[in-house]
């Protein structure tokens, strides 16, 4: 029994089945066998790709590890004026990046996110044609420059979004914020320029890439800028990426010496001069070539404004509007008396703009060179004083010329009878040749090295000039050159040199560094570095400033003096004028300049303004600056607290009424 | 494997001689009498044939596609759901879900398909045409079916219902009338069939491929002649390489439609990297692989190969493990597709054998065309490796035929030697 019988009886059920003859078998194993030499095949193709392309093959590996590595940016530091008011700044942005391939990941992702991109300001068809087009691009940049808040807007949107639809369980193909894929942020920083044109010349600006084109960008463009920051990712042993931080440095910020309040006072002035002056008699033109004026503190060098008319908006330099009415240039960027037009400009190529712009963003104050004409008598003076090769009790004779080694150098008037004092009081060129002729060219030449005529004051912003190319060696000085040079002329300086070299004259000699910035902080706010004043030389004698500031004070106070115009109402100051005639002589060009300081008696501030040819008949008019003067002192020094001195007359009391300003006595 | 040099199997011919008295009443009884006559099947005596070998060739393969699986999918899985065990898990679900489905199709008395394998073949062409209306997308192509929040691919389906319905036609016809040119178009037209729609609706060219060829599988067993099956060989061989000279020939490439510059990029694929770039990916990951690898879960390839869970994985075994493991991953298949013709040569009938060849057209012709593709030997398709690459729906209708096949050996016994 058992086995077989069962069997037997399973047998006797399935009769009419089927067998797998043998002739199947052997056919399933010729399958087999074919089966295993399409394994063989494919193995030997396997060995086949190591042996031949192992090699080359394990290097494209390695070469398409992009192991990422992401720059994080340092925010470049701020400048601030005296009083803290933000002057330039670095503001977080993001740049929005797509990811194309990701938003085509799945088809519900499109629409969510090209709304959301379309939210934040990006062209929506521009976009999704962009995407369509491009399926496999991992990065675009869509847009630059998206403000902080408007990121944080968008992101606390989605955000909410995404926990709104998990608390209602939404299902996934009705999602809509979860299905906005592919938008990432990359940070950046945008420099700013809350002022405007403020300081424009003083502050420069930056580029994109952080690096400062003029001013102060320029020249202190290492310190602003911080150090980038880089995150690492690399791939361990086991394969894993591990991040490694090492954070952004963020540049240091600029405290300056600069006041906002005056630097406005002083731009409101220049702006008023050219307001009035436009026009004149180069139709369309500027009130002039240029204006410039420097505020400047007599006892430390310190720069309380600067500024060069026109203007510049600092977040729009390559604006050219601003170019209508500017002198044409010539083939050597000297200006002509030909004016710039709307026309012109559009006709301009690239390369020609530049030019113009270049010409713009110079700071006139510090890299023009130009005669200075009669405020550089002071020098001449101070020089023959500081010798002792005359006494101020001197005279001489002024016929309206004098004859030097046959060449008739005239003067503007005839004053007769002068002594010292009156000749500087009445701007006399017969008394300074007079002057230069007793204490000789070495000691003339030597004073004007000392003096620092010439030569770069180092003031801390880029594109200051040296002039000293443009003196007249000792060597080859002549007589007549000599006594060209007493009174100002056949020589060059910039506005910064005079302004540094006037102020020692009268602050009792010292000669101090002209500086801009006062502090330097570091990114947490610690103080870097303070620029403390920095005496370069004494120039003169404390006894020969007070000579010069009693005969500076002639040429304003009198009445008689050349300076008169540039008096504000309430107030004793001293100055000097200056008339230069340009090159070529004869053609009745001028470049006009008055250097005042206020009080007289103890000098606390400078104001120097120069006009380089007036849009006037009668450029040598040396009120024109004056009257620039006087209005700036008339606000600057009440700000500053320096207190009238003078008593203040009715007819003057309404005209101060009328500008809002203040008297004020110093009270006893 | 070891275990088959002690044993003789038994029997070849179990029911050689038989009288067929009672095939009427086997053909017209009632289920439930079908369902105990299976059952009583099962000898008692421990005759019942094991194969302990393939079980720990299925289990092995199965568990060595799941390492495999996370160690590939890890990477894409943290980027894309923030869980490098996403793929892994999922996997994992359906191939537990696979095995019980295993075990419970091998208790099904395989017999029954006979029956049905129309049904099932009728159910799977439905599910096709269902994609029409409902399918779901998913790499630009409609082939997904969602059931119960589970994605089906009919064409899955598909395979196991051509497996049933060939064997089925191939028993019923005679050895002559498969000899005859109609005899072989007979099973051929339903599988043809349902390769079209495969092809057209779904738009899956390779399951197409695969569906026809497992037809071919089982017809050339069947057959007794090997002439016919040259012939078509040579046919298919020529007629490929006519194609693909006029398509190198073609004057205006530009304008070539996609599978044509598919075939442009299979001959020169660092040339045509935007269409081969996962191609080329894979053949760097073989390339650096070496001879032993870089080791387990050290692929870097695997974070560029886009999908390279799916049907780009061997080539990231390849780089992981290197030739050593790749070639003794395609071992282990010839195992498998060994243990299974062993089990067919000693299948209790035709129709269970014929089945078992079925499986093993299904597994070879998957595991050939995947390894062909991913080494650049022919054009790209996308074809899945059986137990490895990931998906549901194709881990888990393989273990449904890995359970049939079993179901087959079941009805096998031993017979012990007069000596034993």
């Amino acid at each position: 029994m058992g086995n077989r019988e069962r069997e037997s009886g399973q047998r006797r059920r399935r009769t009419a089945v089927k067998r797998f003859t043998i002739s199947m078998q052997r056919k399933l194993v010729v399958l087999f066998l074919l089966v295993l030499l399409a394994f063989v095949g494919l193995g030997a193709r396997l060995i086949m790709i190591n042996r031949d392309q192992g090699q080359a093959y394990s290097m494209k590996v390695l070469s398409q590890q992009a192991y990422d590595n992401v720059t994080i940016p340092f925010k470049r530091g701020q400048i601030l004026d005296a009083k803290g008011t933000v002057l330039a700044d670095s503001v977080l942005v993001y740049n929005v990046i797509v990811d194309a391939y990701q938003v085509l990941d799945d088809e519900a992702y499109l629409e969510p996110t090209l709304n959301e991109l379309q939210r934040l300001g990006i062209d929506r068809d521009a976009m999704e044609r962009y995407i369509r087009e491009q399926p496999a691009s991992r990065y675009y940049i869509a847009m630059k420059n998206l403000t902080y808040q408007k990121r944080k807007e968008y992101l606390e949107r989605i955000e909410e979004g995404i926990r709104d639809e998990n608390d209602r369980k939404v299902p996934q193909e009705e999602r809509y914020f979860s299905n906005v894929r592919g938008i990432w942020f990359e940070p950046g920083y945008t420099r700013t320029y809350p002022q405007n044109e403020l300081a424009c010349d003083v502050i420069g600006f930056a580029n994109t890439n952080n690096v400062g084109m003029t001013g102060l960008e320029q020249y202190y463009n290492d310190i602003l800028n911080g150090v980038q920051g880089r995150q690492y990712g690399y791939l361990d042993e086991s394969l894993n990426i591990d991040w490694t931080t090492h954070d952004a440095k963020d540049g240091c910020t600029l405290q300056l010496t600069l006041d906002a309040n005056i630097q406005s006072i002083v731009q409101k002035h220049l702006k008023a001069y050219n307001d009035r002056y436009a026009n004149a008699v180069r139709k369309g033109g500027n009130g002039a070539y240029d204006v410039g004026c420097i505020v400047m503190d007599v006892n430390t060098g310190s720069i309380k404004a600067m500024a060069g008319y026109p203007f510049f908006n600092l977040n729009d330099p390559y604006n050219t509007d601003i170019l209508v009415g500017s002198p044409v240039l010539d083939d050597t960027d000297q200006p002509t008396k030909k004016v710039l037009t709307q026309k012109d400009i559009d006709a301009m190529d690239d390369q020609e703009k530049a030019r113009y712009l270049n010409a713009l963003w110079t700071n006139y104050c510090i890299s023009v060179p130009y005669e200075p004409g009669s405020t550089g008598k002071l020098y001449t003076v101070a020089a023959g004083l500081e010798s002792g090769k005359i006494s101020e009790d001197e005279e001489f004779y002024c016929p309206g010329f004098k004859e030097v080694d046959g060449v008739r150098i005239a003067c503007h008037n005839t004053h007769r009878f002068l002594d010292l004092a009156h000749a500087v009081e009445r701007s006399c060129n017969v008394y300074l040749m007079n002057i230069v002729e007793e204490i000789g060219k070495e000691t003339y030449c030597d004073f004007r090295s000392t003096f620092n005529i010439g030569l770069k004051t180092g003031i801390d912003l880029a594109g200051e000039a040296r002039t000293d190319s443009l003196l007249i060696p000792e060597e080859t000085m002549s007589r007549v050159d000599l006594a060209t040079n007493s009174f100002g002329q056949n020589y060059n300086v910039t506005m910064i040199q005079m302004a540094a070299g006037l102020s020692s004259l009268i602050n009792g000699g010292y000669y101090y560094q002209p500086h801009v910035v006062d502090r330097i902080y570091s990114a947490d706010g610690a103080v870097v570095k303070k620029v403390e004043p920095k005496v370069i030389k004494r120039t003169i004698s404390e006894a020969t400033s007070a000579k010069m500031r009693e005969y500076c004070e002639m040429v304003v106070m009198t009445g008689l003096g050349t300076g008169g115009t540039a008096r504000p109402y309430g107030y004793s100051i001293g100055g000097k004028t200056g008339t230069a005639e340009t090159l070529p002589r004869g053609n009745e060009e001028y470049v006009v300049s008055f250097y005042g300081f206020a009080p007289v008696d103890d000098p606390q501030v400078a104001v120097y303004v120069v006009i380089n040819r007036a849009n006037q008949k009668r450029q040598g008019n040396h009120s024109l600056p004056c009257n620039i003067v006087r209005e700036i002192m008339q606000e600057v020094l009440p700000y500053m607290n320096i207190y009238m001195d003078q008593p203040v007359t009715e007819e003057e009391r309404e005209v101060l009424e009328q500008k809002g300003l203040e008297i004020t006595y110093q009270e006893d | 494997m070891a275990d088959s040099g002690k044993i003789r199997t038994f029997p070849k011919d179990p029911y050689g001689g038989q009288k067929a008295e009672n095939t009427n009443k086997a053909r017209t009884g009632g289920l439930r009498a079908r369902l105990l006559r299976a059952l009583r099947r099962q000898p008692a005596d421990g005759s019942q044939f094991r194969d302990y070998s393939l079980l720990f060739i299925i289990l092995f393969l199965l568990g060595f596609g799941l390492v495999m699986l996370y160690s590939t999918s890890s990477y894409s899985a943290i980027v894309d759901y923030g869980d490098s065990a996403f793929y892994f898990r999922k996997q994992l679900i359906f191939t537990l879900m696979g095995l019980g489905l295993m075990v419970f199709v091998s208790f099904i008395p395989y017999r029954w398909y006979r029956v049905l394998s129309v049904p099932a073949y009728l159910a799977a062409a439905g599910l096709i045409f269902l994609i029409i209306p409902f399918g779901n997308e998913g790499g630009g192509a409609k082939r997904w079916l969602e059931i119960f929040g589970m994605n089906l691919q009919p064409a899955e389906v598909a395979k196991v219902a051509v497996i049933m319905l060939t064997a089925t036609i191939i028993e019923r016809e005679g050895r002559k009338e498969l000899a005859s040119t109609a005899g072989l178009l007979k099973p051929l037209i339903p599988s043809a069939i349902m390769a079209v729609m495969i092809w057209q609706i779904t738009d899956n060219l390779s399951s197409a491929i695969i569906v026809l060829a497992i037809t071919m599988g089982m017809l050339f067993v069947a057959c007794p002649d090997y002439k016919r099956f040259v012939v078509m060989a040579g046919a298919v061989v020529v007629s490929a390489f006519l194609l693909v000279s006029y398509i190198v020939n073609a004057a205006d490439r530009s304008t070539m439609e996609f599978r044509g510059r598919r075939i442009l990029a299979w001959l020169d694929p660092i040339a045509y990297e935007d269409i081969s770039y996962q191609t080329v990916q894979a053949l760097y990951a073989i390339g650096s692989g070496g001879f032993l690898g870089k080791g387990l879960g050290q692929s870097m390839q695997k974070m560029i190969v886009p999908e390279a869970q799916n049907d780009m994985i061997f080539s990231i075994i390849c780089e992981e493990l290197g030739l050593f493991g790749a070639i003794g991953i395609m071992f282990m298949f010839i195992l498998l597709i060994w243990r299974f013709m062993a089990i067919a040569n000693n299948a209790e009938d035709m129709y269970g054998a014929m089945l078992v060849v079925g499986v093993i057209s299904h597994i070879a012709v998957q595991v050939v065309l995947n390894i062909s593709v991913v080494t650049n030997t022919m054009p790209n398709t996308g074809v899945t490796l059986p137990f490895f690459s990931y998906g549901g729906s194709s881990i888990f209708f393989l273990m449904a035929e890995i359970g049939i096949v079993l179901s087959v050996s079941r009805g096998i016994r031993f017979r012990k030697t007069e000596d034993g």
